[in-house]
């Protein structure tokens, strides 16, 4: 079993000000290595509409790389805006994942549109910036990755790398929505598709991660990381009913792969669970692993999906 | 070229129909038997609220006079999808054809959406028992939304050429609202798409195929393409993308264009060209065309006022 010793909460949306757009939430972290700072993406939102919903945007703030606890500075502006009117990404842009291309650097993310049987759908854009990272331009008005005969709906949750000179999409895709107190939940898997060059995909068209707690579990957020010859995914999942709670709530696995397709998932490696009290005593949810200066991290979510920030666990020993 | 009328040759509101359907017979789209013809087309039942309406695909047979009418269908011919999926508010239009011994037929899905009234997907069902059911292939769509096709991929037509099979299909610019009384409008033109079996597809991706006629807010609609004489020619209809659903003239007229490498379209309304009735069922509109030959003759269906509330016609080419 691995050891996570948890640091703290790193980053409380409540705390910012003079951002409308970024009122609470701070969902997905994920990283990008400068020089002199960790730029942790996140998602977040503004408060909700009077009919109680939200859109979400995305943001980052740059945290110290000596001293990942101090915040040097947060987004001004979301990174990308809303998609016009009947696009796929009108009402989010929720979650992002970053990678450098040669100077650019790419972000994939979830486009949200609203829907009138199901809450909502989704589907994956992509975007470009050429200033390191502040603002992003959309390679398009439309999804880089969309739905297909086996992925109906609900194609979210990107996390891209590139492993071995290729470009790798790992993401989940919706399984079914399940009627739960008359109420359409989603139930989702973790998916993955290749590409030559980041724009064309082909999708494997394959569960990569056994469900494990029912059939119905949900997964999120595989984030795959490469250490001592492995592929490490740590991901989240939760029941399909109930979740909002402790009981059923997100829990962090993991799954371990020497190919990139094929993962066997032991969760009972992962060593990091929900505290006994504080931020993240309900669940834990959205990992995301990285090195800095020979040290890896995992910043990850606590109560309700990140409503009040991310915090960092460090890895004691290694990934084997 | 030109098209001889032979009028309205299916009523809806004459027929039961299976759905609980009771009116509309848009997008008639014929599948040649030896000794019949049958027609799909898509009718609408109303949701339970009364208040909006879901499209089914339903089929009359027809003998090959293609004015006859043998039997309409009694059972659905697809179910709608499930919940959440492209296709669980309707399927409008349905293209059919024959592969091998299978007929395939690719749906044009809609689902409903909050802040513009829809978006559609293009799936693949596929028919054992020579058209009467179809199956899917998978829940979701073998055509959907991409970077430059943003919303509103639906309307394929598909045609093997060459062991290849072309899609000509519509996809949407976006929405527009043109005037702050009434709903967002969408603006849609033609596309391309090819593939080795008809599943995965790669689209030319944002190219408009077809030239525009009324400017850049021309909305193109149900491509349908034929080979005559060695040239492969395409109806379509197009309109205004506002104010078009009353107004007789931005309403919906047929378009053609012509090909000989099926990448290059010369866009000719005036050859072949199908002009509104001056009275009758089609006087205000023309649309949803699909053209087919039968015994070596050529036909046209399509739908005239009110986009085929009360069924379509027939018109036949004269060379």
């Amino acid at each position: 079993m691995f050891t996570w010793r948890k640091l703290a909460k790193v980053f409380t949306p409540q705390e910012v000000a003079g951002r409308d757009w970024l009122k609470e939430f701070a969902q997905a972290p994920a990283t990008l290595l400068f020089d002199d700072f960790v730029r942790v993406y996140f998602s977040c939102r503004p408060g909700a509409d009077s009919e109680g919903r939200y859109v979400s945007y995305s943001g980052y703030v740059d945290l110290d790389r000596r001293n990942l606890f101090k915040v040097l500075r947060v987004a001004d502006r979301p990174i990308l805006a809303l998609g016009g009117l009947g696009e796929f990404d009108e009402f989010g842009t929720y979650p992002v994942s970053v990678v450098r291309d040669g100077q650019d650097v790419r972000v994939y993310y979830g486009g949200w549109t609203r829907c009138e049987s199901v809450s909502f759908n989704v589907a994956i854009g992509c975007a470009l910036s050429r200033d390191g990272g502040m603002t992003f331009a959309k390679l398009g008005a439309g999804p880089v990755l969309s739905y297909s005969p086996e992925e109906p709906f609900v194609l979210s949750g990107p996390k891209v790398r590139r492993f071995n000179g290729g470009w790798q999409l790992w993401y989940i895709a919706g399984r079914k929505w399940k009627v739960v107190a008359g109420r359409p939940e989603p139930v989702y898997k973790i998916r993955m598709a290749v590409s030559s060059d980041g724009i064309q995909w082909k999708k494997m068209n394959r569960d990569l991660i056994e469900s494990r707690v029912e059939d119905d579990e949900a997964q999120a957020s595989p984030d795959v990381f490469f250490a001592n010859g492995r592929y490490h995914m740590f991901f989240c999942y939760r029941y399909s009913y109930d979740y909002r709670g402790k009981d059923r709530g997100y829990r962090i696995g993991y799954a371990v792969s020497d190919n990139l397709l094929d993962w066997k998932r032991c969760d009972d490696k992962v060593g990091i669970d929900v505290s006994e009290t504080g931020w993240d005593s309900e669940m834990i949810s959205y990992p995301h692993v990285f090195d800095v200066d020979g040290e890896t991290y995992m910043a990850y979510l606590g109560d309700q999906v990140g409503r009040f920030g991310f915090g960092l666990a460090k890895l004691e020993g290694r990934l084997g | 070229m030109r098209w001889r009328k032979l009028g309205k040759i299916f009523d809806p509101t004459q027929h039961r129909l299976p759905d609980d359907c009771v009116q509309f017979a848009q997008s008639p789209q014929a599948l040649i038997f030896d000794d019949f013809v049958r027609v799909y087309f898509s009718t609408r039942a109303r949701d339970s609220d009364g208040k909006k309406f879901r499209s089914h695909i339903a089929f009359v047979d027809l003998a090959k006079d293609l004015r006859t009418i043998l039997r309409v269908s009694e059972k659905p011919v697809i179910p709608l999808g499930g919940l959440g999926c492209f296709d669980e508010h309707g399927i409008f239009p349905m293209n059919v054809l024959r592969y091998g011994d299978l007929i395939y037929g690719y749906t044009c899905g809609w689902n409903r959406r909050v802040s513009v009234s829809v978006d559609t997907a293009i799936g693949l069902a596929i028919s054992h028992d020579e058209g009467l059911t179809f199956q899917r292939f998978g829940p979701g769509p073998v055509l959907a939304a991409s970077l430059r096709e943003p919303c509103l991929v639906g309307d394929g037509f598909v045609k093997v050429i060459g062991g290849v099979f072309h899609m000509w299909y519509i996809f949407g610019l976006g929405w527009k609202k043109f005037s702050a009384s009434t709903p967002p409008d969408r603006i849609y033109k033609i596309g391309h798409a090819t593939s080795g079996d008809g599943i995965e597809w790669v689209k030319e991706d944002g190219r408009q195929v077809i030239a525009d006629q009324l400017g850049p807010d021309e909305s193109q609609a149900l491509p349908s393409v034929i080979e005559i004489d060695g040239r492969y020619h395409m109806f379509f209809c197009f309109r205004q993308s506002f104010d078009f659903r009353t107004n007789r003239e931005r309403a919906y007229r047929i378009g053609h264009a012509y090909s000989d490498d099926l990448v290059n379209w010369v866009r000719d309304d005036e050859d072949a060209f199908l002009d509104v009735s001056a009275e009758g069922w089609d006087s205000d509109m023309l649309c949803y065309p699909h053209v087919c030959s039968c015994d070596g003759i050529v036909y046209l269906l399509y739908n005239g006022n009110e986009f085929g509330r009360y069924g379509f016609g027939l018109a036949v080419l004269d060379r």
